[in-house]
């Protein structure tokens, strides 16, 4: 067994033609793999941005507690996070739902002193810059 | 050779799920849907007369029920056909009495409004 050992380590002459095929197939398909996880980990943030998609089911101004309520649902392939909230292009604080995943709804309340009648243009921006923004009138 | 494998694949990768996002938002514009009517129930409850008016067949997963003192949601889960009407008895959702909102929401993302005059 050691002089076989020994005469492998001695042998001068280069590896097998299917050796070195093999070698080149699992150095390829490494390679590949890289290049693929790498693809996947340099556009998981720009198909995230395309893939936003919020919708507004309901506004209520309510007038039982001061605040401008407003009922999203997620209807993209990625879930949100609101960044900042903005009334007639000045920014409010808020609190409820602050991040939403996929096919998920709920409440945003906005703390706004709104008047009656008037018409209001709510913006709501996420984390990766989607505006989810319209014009609402109070009733 | 590997940076023109990784560009290709990137681009590649990139142009698909704009094409899948481009089809979501295609179908969400075919999409539509009416309420016809809004009914009381006795002794309780409501009746949604729905029609699909658009070319796609569309999944309703809400019921919104709105008036000045309250807005109420209600899931739902209801599927119609292109063209398809149906009716959607719900006994455990109360009309107000006072003038009211209707709303149903579809899987889409699109909302039909029924007004009561």
């Amino acid at each position: 067994m050691k002089k076989i050992f020994k005469r492998f380590l001695r042998d001068k002459r280069a590896i097998t033609p299917v050796l070195s095929h093999l070698l080149l197939t699992v150095v390829a398909v490494a390679i590949m793999s890289l290049a693929t996880s790498a693809t996947f980990v340099i556009t998981t943030n720009l198909r995230q941005t395309m893939g936003e998609r919020v919708v507004v089911e309901d506004v209520w101004f309510n007038s039982a507690t001061g605040t401008l309520d407003v009922h999203l649902r997620n209807v993209g392939k990625a879930s949100i996070q609101i960044s900042g909230v903005y009334v007639n292009h000045v920014g409010q604080s808020f609190n409820g739902v602050s991040s939403l995943q996929v096919n998920k709804h709920d409440w945003l309340r906005i703390a706004f002193s709104w008047d009656s009648g008037e018409a209001y243009y709510i913006d709501i921006v996420t984390t990766r810059g989607t505006h989810i923004a319209d014009y609402y009138k109070a009733p | 050779m590997l940076s023109l494998v990784l560009v290709v694949i990137i681009v590649g990768n990139v142009v698909l799920w704009s094409y899948q996002m481009n089809q979501v938002d295609l179908e969400r514009t075919q999409e539509t849907l009416t309420i016809a009517n809004v009914t009381r129930m006795e002794p309780t409850g409501l009746s949604i007369d729905v029609k699909n008016t658009g070319a796609i067949s569309l999944h309703i997963v809400a019921v919104w029920v709105s008036d000045s003192t309250a807005h109420q949601r209600y899931d739902a889960n209801v599927f119609l056909n292109a063209g398809e009407s149906a009716t959607y008895n719900r006994t455990d959702i109360a009309l107000p009495q006072s003038v009211f909102l209707a709303k149903v929401v579809t899987e889409r993302g699109n909302i039909a409004v029924f007004s009561e005059d």
